[in-house]
């Protein structure tokens, strides 16, 4: 289900423990990470295996996801092809293993450009505060007054099929959420007394900005950002379903499961089952490691939504 | 409380104007040109230079876009919402033929995320950290995580395998005819109400947990309530607020998450309408839908602020 973000304004809380940390080595604060939550590290595990099924996806696919075999056509999972092929012979398995490279490239890029675009206009907005501020809620909230699957394939329809602009869709509609969670940050640390003090020492407007109030906009972003890897592959999945994704042969789980559609009256169950569930698996293993990133960078929300 | 619906409705009326212009930036002013998304590239290239301009002309597409605009505010005001390119009935006629099989679906989703939803975390709440709490808090996770239209196609291969059924595809109105038409409409109801009672079923216990712990609610056990009272009468009617602005939000999320289930159960619904005009490419059902949506969307916010605003006096009197 690709619906309402998880959790975002109570991100803004996150400031002050973030600030208080010490500095440690990455293997200690990974090590401090598993010992405090073992599930969420089992599922980063299951999540880094993702991400190098993807990055070395051409070297473990046992062929090529694109070579049609006609005298395979549409066989049932066996030894030779571990995951059945498709109508035109085409294996499945290493069809799916390719299409985590698309949906990943897609859901890592949307989500930055997004996320990031948002943050900086939220913090520019909070900052400057005034009449920009006011348009920009606005703009924020006829943006957030779709929801995200149908502007997302409004989007990619207008600009046409290919990788970018399935990504330029899904990051637009990642926009208002940086927006609103960092301009509500921003609108809070902005009084503190630190930066009360900055300003009395003299800093100028762009030093505040970025040299005081930026870094304590990282840990918000951070859970932010991977709280919607998740929704962003599942976007991915439904443009992709519904035709507005990036164009076939490319194997896409989403185009995989348009796909079996198309394979005659009744779909080969394998060709509808695991597609479905490399997405699910997926999602699953992104939305549990932000929960626990969540919880490590702002302990204050452990066990809330 | 009448003086609040006047503001919230003032306030709507803003935000459907503005999303009115987000929907034409989006359609018109992005850099696809509207004959490729007609005619796909390849088809572009074979029009000649003179097709291209009598197209652009026909279609309206050579005015400032200004005029554009307020050309098509006007034509969704007097209710004429144009035709496909590809079919003769007109885009009013088919919303009003096809909205209300996914009004219902929508509807469905709704109540059985209730059904589904509250149970759960009543379980969980007053147990919490028990086996029962864990195990709805993972299978909430987990449809989550599901795509809806994902567990629709299983769902339809399963019934197919296991009995030989498939939902009619086909059927008149819910009142001539509600058997056939619910067999249409559960399928992607379940599926929909299942990944909102996932959302549902975490609110409600996250809610319930907070009220527990309020003054009132310890003044009723101490007053000698039995527990079961206590939540029911006392502690379930506070801890439901937040639950109904969230399913109305979610209301409108199920709007388009219906248009990739109806596309996996084949109902024919405006979700499904929604899916032929984009694989299509037909922008001008494209932008009327996309602007409906958005108007249910706006609507029914503020009627759940609205709901929220009566049932909750210290919202109304802020």
């Amino acid at each position: 289900m690709s619906a309402a973000a998880p959790a975002p304004e109570a991100a803004s809380a996150a400031v002050a423990s973030a600030g208080q940390r010490r500095r440690r080595g990455i293997g200690a604060a990974l090590a401090a990470f598993a010992r405090r939550s073992p599930l969420s590290a089992f599922w980063g595990v299951v999540a880094a295996a993702i991400v190098l099924v993807a990055l070395a996806a051409p070297l473990i696919a046992p062929s090529d996801p694109l070579a049609a075999n006609f005298r395979q056509m549409g066989r049932p999972p066996s030894e030779a092809a571990w995951f059945g092929t498709d109508q035109v012979g085409r294996d499945v398995l290493s069809r799916v293993i390719h299409g985590s490279r698309v949906s990943l490239t897609v859901a890592f890029g949307a989500v930055l450009l997004g996320t990031t675009l948002g943050a900086l206009w939220g913090l520019a907005s909070g900052f400057f505060g005034g009449r920009f501020d006011l348009v920009s809620q606005r703009v924020i909230e006829f943006m957030q007054s779709f929801p995200d699957l149908i502007l997302a394939m409004a989007i990619a329809m207008a600009l046409g099929a290919g990788t970018g602009t399935v990504i330029v869709a899904i990051a637009i509609t990642r926009i208002p959420f940086g927006g609103r969670v960092i301009r509500s940050v921003v609108l809070s640390v902005k009084e503190m007394p630190f930066v009360e003090a900055a300003r009395g020492l003299g800093a100028s407007k762009w030093r505040l900005m970025f040299r005081h109030i930026l870094p304590q906009c990282v840990a918000p972003y951070l859970i932010l950002a991977t709280a919607h890897l998740g929704v962003a592959i599942v976007i991915e999945a439904s443009l992709g379903f519904l035709g507005v994704g990036i164009p076939p042969p490319t194997p896409t789980w989403g185009n995989m499961l348009a796909d079996s559609l198309n394979a005659g009256l009744v779909p080969p169950w394998w060709l509808v089952l695991f597609p479905g569930l490399a997405i699910t698996l997926t999602v699953l293993a992104f939305n549990l490691l932000g929960d626990g990133i969540r919880d490590m960078l702002d302990p204050k929300l452990r066990g809330s939504v | 409380m009448l003086g609040y619906i006047l503001r919230r409705l003032a306030y709507g009326a803003l935000t459907v104007l503005g999303v009115s212009v987000v929907v034409f930036v989006i359609m018109r002013i992005l850099p696809g040109d509207p004959l490729v998304a007609i005619f796909g590239p390849e088809g572009l290239t074979r029009l000649t230079e003179e097709q291209r301009a009598g197209y652009m002309a026909e279609l309206g597409l050579r005015d400032p876009l200004p005029v554009q605009y307020l050309r098509w505010m006007g034509d969704i005001l007097r209710g004429e919402l144009g035709h496909s390119f590809f079919r003769s009935e007109s885009v009013a006629e088919m919303i009003l033929r096809r909205g209300p099989l996914t009004a219902q679906i929508a509807l469905l989703s709704v109540l059985l995320s209730w059904l589904v939803g509250i149970p759960v975390a009543l379980i969980s709440a007053l147990r919490p950290n028990s086996l029962a709490d864990n195990a709805a808090r993972f299978l909430s996770i987990l449809f989550l995580a599901v795509p809806g239209f994902w567990l629709g196609m299983l769902i339809v291969l399963g019934l197919l395998f296991a009995f030989g059924y498939r939902a009619p595809l086909t059927g008149a109105s819910l009142l001539a005819d509600p058997w056939t038409t619910l067999q249409m409409i559960l399928g992607p109801a379940l599926v929909l109400g299942l990944g909102q009672a996932a959302y549902i079923a975490r609110m409600a216990r996250s809610s319930l947990l907070e009220v527990i712990r309020e003054d009132y609610v310890r003044t009723a056990r101490a007053k000698g309530l039995n527990n079961r009272a206590v939540i029911a009468l006392h502690a379930l009617p506070n801890a439901l607020l937040p639950v109904i602005t969230l399913s109305g939000i979610l209301l409108g999320f199920v709007l388009a998450g219906s248009i990739p289930v109806e596309r996996a159960f084949g109902t024919p619904g405006l979700g499904y309408a929604m899916f032929t005009a984009v694989s299509e490419r037909d922008v001008f059902v494209m932008q009327n839908l996309v602007f409906l949506y958005a108007v249910v969307f706006v609507a029914l916010n503020i009627l759940v602020d609205v709901l929220i605003a009566w049932l909750d006096p210290r919202i109304r009197l802020r």
